[in-house]
Order: structure tokens, then sequence, then C-alpha cells
């Protein structure tokens, strides 16, 4: 019966097992694999294959591989032979073609495709698209270079029957060379996050972000909440929604609102023109205006969080208190300071903590507003890791890359909240009531 | 960034056979076609492939075949969101057949197998890519091969206000002699600056609106360190170049172009519609850009008069080790290995098409392109256009291109972050080339060759 009910149980869980298991732990799993391979657009994901092209063969050369074996490599000709002409048999070419091409082309040799295409255009039997001639030419052709091999096994039989009295070590070294797909490079994607400059700046910039918005994000959430409480009702509820526009509004929509508020010839623009002070693309036109906006645009959606869960904490302290502290002649500030927020420590504590992990792994807004910019002065962590891995100029996406900084995100969050949790004593906060009611 | 989605559905019904023939099984294809930094005046890039479409499918229904091809296109403004798209379509199986984009991209996307050789289903001795010129073909391919077929090209010339110019006491006959005197190194890359210094200190046009670079990333900065006598590649081992002092000397231009205020040390990042506002209206000295923005200055920036407002020339040399030069960037029709190998034949056949020459000389014009082709230059919407001319004629000549080596992505990428760097002033130039040779080395080992 016992076992039953367990098992019923774990029926009623397994569908958000299994949505924690996709969306969670596999993209964790996932990143930490990906974190140590050099997995990029060149190489692609799913796995490469082999190829010789010229480029490598000058590599291995300046490698140091026997130069006979890389002459052999490189040969490309077509040749008109019974055997190849057995073999275009078999590849489907079309027979009154072939039997052209055996009675006028038997024995001979073509240097490149060109050449060859071009003798056969000759022949009257020809195939009038240009992709069926070029694929008779196919059998007759007799170089391995820049064929795609989809395993190690088939590149090696190929460069054996190129050159056959390579030694068995050179083959396994060229067909390792040849290898197109991502390889494991252990730490490497970490090594050259630390041996880089810049790191060191984004990280800064990543820590002066994430305080200065947390910051903005408490003080006005707490003000938002205290102030809001003293006032009547009515008004009170009406200045709540209002500081809930940033949080509801689509962040792109936001984020363009915000372009009009602080861009050229937007509000505050004219605004600074009309009083004299200097007027400029405040968003992107200097570094103290590119961090304010941003702490800005980022604090205001923060600040409503605050705002919320600290007015339902404010609600539960016993009005009582309050009245009571009034008839002692306890100024405002006085309840604030004495009353008010020593009861809202553990809201305070928990929206610290948890604006700390959100703003860290946060880029959205940024990517949205600033891009990062001036320069890359407000360039944070996770937007740059977003562009390595998943956005940039050139399109040279470095998955590896940007999942080790990702990786370094996770384990910094990981950190932190353990960190959280003993310093602030979150167990004591969800321990049962000691008293029963 | 915009996406504009045009389906074209190309249906046919033509069968109009004797009755002797056989009726041939119809055939239908759904083509995809994805064209990455494409505005609003580059709609041929795709329209293009839509009337290749007609066209072989009347070819088809002469010879008595039934032919159907659907084909659906995309265009994306900008050039992140595009290689985003075309890079993860490509692992998720479902790339477009025919794709339109720059053709450095060909190194990373041959390696990871995303793309065709076009060179296996095209007939380069056939017209129309015979007419082609066969340099551009150079551009096209990489490791040997000819991975893809050149869809237009342009140069990046350095442009002029000649108003402000005569502001400080330029004569007409000086402006005029201008594109010489850059062209054989007499005036440089700091001679300009003096000169937008002047143009600021008479008040003539706004602080920080002197000289007024591109606003983002792009191979026109590549210009100028060819401007200070750098090699992106090695002609002799065909490995990426680094040569410090001329990076160090380009770094160092727009740092002191930033000290004496003729562009902010924030201009990265900016936007370019505060770039085109300026120059467009006589509120900036000197700018560069691609030939192809005249034609956006005119249909959207209201400039009326191009010749006589503006003065072009090549980018001029920075210091004696350099040379005036542009760059093109042509973009290329790719093949991907989305779809079957008809699918491919068909798609390869579309682009054949949509290189005539007729068809390259309405986007040309239509976008302040340049002639791909003699045969091009010679059609008369293409002949009469003065500008597409000169581009052709004057500017190209003197225009290199950048490498398609698969490496050539993340060199360029640490270049412009640490140019950037530099220009904001938050490192030191020595600094900033030391961080980008470090960051080269480490990513790219012996694949690029440190000067």
């Amino acid at each position: 019966m016992r076992t039953r009910t367990s098992l019923l149980g774990l029926g009623f869980v397994s569908p958000a097992l299994s949505l924690l298991f996709a969306f969670f732990l596999m993209p964790v799993v996932l990143t930490t694999v990906f974190a140590f391979t050099n997995m990029s657009t060149a190489t692609g994901i799913t796995g490469g294959s082999h190829v010789i092209t010229g480029n490598l063969l000058r590599d291995l050369g300046n490698a140091g591989i026997d130069n006979d074996v890389i002459t052999a490599l490189g040969e490309a000709s077509f040749s008109v032979t019974s055997e190849t002409l057995a073999a275009a048999a078999d590849a489907g070419v079309e027979p009154r073609f072939l039997g052209e091409i055996e009675a006028r082309l038997m024995g001979q040799n073509f240097e490149d495709a060109r050449s060859f295409e071009s003798a056969l255009k000759s022949l009257p039997s020809r195939p009038t698209r240009i992709r069926e001639l070029k694929l008779a030419t196919e059998p007759f052709e007799r170089s391995i270079l820049n064929t795609r091999y989809a395993s190690r096994a088939d590149m090696e039989a190929a460069i054996t029957s190129m050159a056959p009295d390579a030694p068995a070590e050179t083959i396994s070294t060229i067909a390792e060379a040849s290898y197109t797909g991502w390889r494991w490079i252990d730490g490497g994607n970490f090594q050259t996050l630390l041996d880089r400059p810049e790191t060191i700046r984004i990280v800064l910039n990543t820590v002066f972000y994430v305080a200065a918005t947390l910051a903005f994000n408490v003080f006005v959430g707490l003000f938002l909440a205290i102030t809001t409480f003293y006032l009547p009702k009515t008004g009170a509820g009406f200045f709540s929604v209002l500081w809930l526009l940033p949080r509801i509004t689509p962040v792109v929509l936001y984020a363009v609102m915000w372009k009009w508020f602080t861009w050229d010839n937007g509000f505050l623009y004219v605004i600074a023109e009309q009083l004299g002070l200097p007027a400029f693309n405040y968003m992107k036109g200097s570094v103290p205006t590119a961090w304010a906006t941003i702490i800005l645009v980022n604090g205001f959606v923060g600040a409503s969080f605050g705002m919320i869960l600290f007015s339902g904490a404010l609600r539960a302290i016993p009005i009582q208190q309050l009245w009571a502290s009034e008839v002692d002649g306890a100024s405002r500030w006085q309840q604030i300071r004495r009353i008010i927020l020593p009861q809202l420590r553990w809201p305070i504590l928990f929206v610290t903590s948890y604006q700390t992990l959100s703003l860290l792994s946060s880029y959205e807004q940024i990517w949205l507003t600033t891009n990062g910019g001036p320069g890359s002065t407000t360039t944070v962590w996770a937007l740059e890791a977003f562009n390595t891995a998943l956005n940039n100029y050139t399109g040279n996406l470095e998955y590896g890359m940007g999942a080790a900084m990702a990786l370094i995100l996770v384990a910094v969050g990981l950190v932190l909240s353990i960190l959280y949790l003993r310093m602030f004593r979150f167990d004591e906060l969800v321990n049962k009531p000691r008293i029963e009611f | 960034m915009t996406i504009l989605k045009t389906t074209k559905l190309l249906a046919t019904t033509a069968m109009l056979l004797s009755g002797t023939m056989l009726a041939a099984q119809a055939e239908d294809y759904t083509i995809t076609v994805w064209a990455g930094g494409t505005g609003d005046t580059s709609n041929y890039r795709y329209d293009n492939i839509v009337m290749a479409a007609d066209i072989l499918e009347r070819e088809a229904a002469i010879r008595g075949e039934e032919l159907n091809i659907t084909v659906e296109t995309q265009a994306w403004s900008g050039w992140d969101d595009f290689k985003q798209a075309v890079t993860l379509a490509a692992e998720a199986g479902n790339a477009p057949n025919i794709i339109i984009s720059g053709h450095e991209d060909i190194g990373p996307w041959s390696q990871s197998g995303l793309l065709r050789p076009v060179e296996d289903y095209v007939d380069f001795d056939a017209w129309p890519l015979n007419a082609i010129y066969p340099n551009l073909y150079d551009i096209t391919s990489y490791d040997g091969v000819v991975w893809g077929i050149p869809q237009d090209a342009e140069s990046r010339p350095f442009f002029y206000s000649r108003a402000n110019l005569k502001a400080i006491g330029w004569t007409d006959a000086d402006i005029e002699a201008l594109p010489g005197k850059v062209a054989s190194g007499e005036y440089t890359l700091y001679n300009m600056i003096d000169d937008a210094k002047k143009m600021q200190d008479a008040g003539v046009v706004e602080a920080g609106k002197g000289f007024v670079p591109r606003p983002s990333n792009g191979p026109d900065y590549w210009q100028f360190y060819i401007s200070f006598g750098g090699e992106m590649v090695d002609a002799e081992t065909g490995k990426l170049v680094l040569d410090k002092q001329a990076m160090t000397d380009m770094f160092q231009f727009f740092v002191d172009a930033a000290d004496a205020g003729v562009v902010p040390a924030t201009h990265l990042g900016s936007t370019w519609d505060a770039f085109h506002e300026a120059v467009a209206n006589d509120q900036a000295g000197f700018w560069h850009a691609g030939t192809w923005t005249v034609s956006e200055w005119q249909t959207k920036w209201g400039l009326e008069d191009f010749f006589g407002q503006m003065q072009y020339s090549l980018i001029p040399a920075g210091n004696e080790n350099g040379k005036a030069n542009t760059i093109s960037h042509p973009l290329v029709y790719l093949l991907s290995n989305a779809g079957t190998d008809d699918d491919a034949a068909i798609s390869a056949e579309l682009i054949s098409i949509a290189s005539e020459p007729r068809f390259n000389a309405l986007h040309a014009v239509k976008s302040g392109k340049v002639a791909l082709s003699d045969a091009q230059a010679s059609i008369p919407l293409f002949a009469n256009d003065r500008w597409a001319g000169i581009a052709t004629t004057e500017l190209l000549p003197h225009a290199t291109a950048i490498p398609n080596d698969v490496e050539f992505g993340p060199y360029w990428t640490a270049m412009f972050k640490n140019l950037e760097a530099s220009w904001t002033g938050t490192v030191s130039v020595e600094d900033a080339v030391n961080a980008l040779e470090a960051e080269v080395t480490s990513a790219l080992g012996d694949k690029i060759i440190v000067r």
C-alpha cells in the first residue's frame, strides 16, 4: 500500500521532473560539455568530417610531414581508363555518352576538372544539365583533395590509396589533422579567459553594474513601499501600479522608450538644450551617462519587484505596534527605523540575494540599449558571453568559449547562493513556527 | 533589425506542347533564399532570384518540361542576426538553399560543411558566369575551390563636404585636385585631422563632427590598417598577418583624432541615423562610407546634388609606410548543404541566371554598387549612372578584399574590440596592440604571423 502511494506521488511529479530535466538540467549539462571544447561556427556542433585541403597540406608540410606524401596527396587528375569507365557505368552514367567517352577519350589524362569538362562538352550525347555533366566526371577523378569523408577509417583508406608508401603513423597524423569538427581542449577556454587582459575589465564592469543596480533596486523599492504605506489607500494603489509599468512593459518596447527618452533629439536632449545644459545622446554619448542609463533601466524594473515584496511584508506588521508608538510620541522616522525596518529584515535579504543572482545573468536590457558601449565600457559578463557564443558582427560564434563564460557565471551564482543561505540563515526563515496556531 | 519577409509564389502551368511530345512529369521545387545586410535599396539581391525562376521555368517549358519553382525569400537589414540565423538554422538542418552573405563567411562555413562548392554545380565557361571579372572569383574562392558566385561589389571611399572645405579657404580647384593628392599620398589622414580641426575652430561644423568614421564594426576599419602599411595576408605563405607597427599607427590615429576633438572618444556605438543625418546635410567635414550609401542619402536623407555637395577619394594614406586604398567587400551567392542534390542544382541554375548582367545592373544601380563584368557596365541603365561608373572605373581598381581565412573572424573581432578599447581611452594604444597580439596568438597559434 505504502509503495503504491509513493509510486502515485512519483507519477504526479513526473511531468515536473521531466520539465526540470529538459529545461534546467540539460542546458547546464550541455553548457558544461561545450565549455571544454573549441566548438565554433567553423567546427559545427553536431560533429565534423574528414577533409584534406590545400591549406591543410601546407600546414602539414610546415609541421614536418614527408614531402613525397604531401605531393602524392595533393595530386589531382582525371583519366579515362577501362577501370574508370567501369566505375562510371556503375555510377549510372548514360551508356551512349559513356560510349562516346570511350571512343574518343580513351587513355587520355586531364590535369584539372575544367579541361576534362570541356572535353566532355564536345561530345554529342553530353547531358544538357551542367550538374549531370559534373556528376559524370566524378568516377574518372583520382584525387582526395576537398572530398569530405564521414569517418576516420574512410579518410585513412583514401590516404593509403593516394600514398601507399606512407607510414602508418603519418597516415594517422594526417587523418587526425583532417578532422573538421570540434575537439576537447580541456581547460583551454578558461586559460584564454585568464590570459585576456579585458577579462578583468569585464569582471569589474559586472561587479559595478550588479552592485549599483542592486542598491538602486533595494533602496528605491524600500522607499516606495514605505511611502505608499503611509499614503491613503487609493492613492497608494495608483502609485504602485505606476511603478509596475517598467516590469509589465515588454522589454523591447521598454528599451525603445528609453531610447526616445535619452537619444539625440529625445526628451532629455530637448529639455537640456532649452536649459542650456550639455545635450547629447546620453545613452551612448559618454561613459557616465551610459552607466546611469543602464542602471536606471534595470533599476526601475527591479524596484517594482522590491516594492511589491516590501509592501506585502509591511502589511503583515501588526498595525497596533504603530498605534502604540504614536501614543508614545514616535516620529515617522523613528517608526521606520525602530519598527518597520527590523521587521523587513527577511524581505530585504531575500530581495538582495535574489536580485544579485538575476542581475548577474541579465543582459537583455543592456544589449537593447547601450549594447555594452561606448566602446566596451558597459559590457558585462553575461552580455559578453552572449555575444561570444551567439551574436556578433563577424558571425564567428564561439559556442565553446561562450559556454565556458556561462559556466563561470553558473559557478559564481552557486557560490553566492550558498554564501547568502549561510550568511542570512535562510533555514531559520523557513523553520516551522515555534508557536503552534 | 527589420526582417522583411516576402514570399513570392511563382506558380506556372505552362504546358504548351505539341501533340507528338510526351508530357513530361511536373517537377516542383521550393527554393529558399536568405540575404544579409539587405536594406530597402537592395531588394534585387533576392528579387533577381525570383525573376531567374521565372526564366528557368520558361526555358523548361520550351524544352517540354514542366518545372514549378517557388522561391521564398527573407532579408535581414543587419549582419549579426543574419549570421546567427544562418548558422543556427544550418545546425538544426533548416538552412536556406541559397545564402547571400559576405565572402568572408566562406572560410568557416565551408569547413563546417554548411556549404556545397558552387563549382560543382555551375558552368564557368558559359554565359553569364564567364563574363564576370576573374579576380572576383579569387575573392569567392577558398582553398582552391570556388564556393560562391559574386552577387555585387562596391568600394568604400572617403568623402568630403565641399561647402565646409570652402569655408576654411579651399578653392574649387583645390577640391578638384584633392583625389589626386590623396592617391599620390600627398594628402594624408593627419592632414585631414588638421583640416577637420580648422573647420571646428572656425565654427563651420560642431565639435566632434569634423571627422565622422563608421559608427560600428565593418570591413572599413581594415582600410585604415592598410593606410598605415598593414597587410592582412602574407602573400608567400597565405597566412594571416598582424603588422604590429601598422596596427599601432592605426589605433594611434583614431586616438589622435579623438584627442584633437574632431571625433568623440565614444563615437563607436553611436547610431547610423546620426551618421547619415550629419554627413548628408553638410554638418560634417570628412567621413568614409560604402559607395551604396550615396543612394541611401539620396532616397532617405534628402541629398539632392551629390556631385555638387560632396567630393570623394580613396581612403588617404596614414603615413609613408601605407598607401591610399579602399576595400571591396563583395557579397556572394552561396549554395547550402540543405535539400537534395536536385534542389542544389536548381538553386545553382537560378544563381547563374540571376548573374545575367541586366539583372546585376538593376541591383547595382539601385543600390550604388559597381559592375561585375564589362557586359554589365555597358547596360544602358548602368552606363548612364555616373556614380556607378566612377565607382567601377576609378575606385575599384585600387580595391583590396579581406581574406576568406577560417581564422579571420576571430582576428577581426579581436582587432575591433581593441581598437574600441584604445579609442575610448580605456587602455593605452600600446596595451591594446599587445592585448590583440596576445589574443590572436593564443587563439590562432602559428596560423598568424606577427611582425
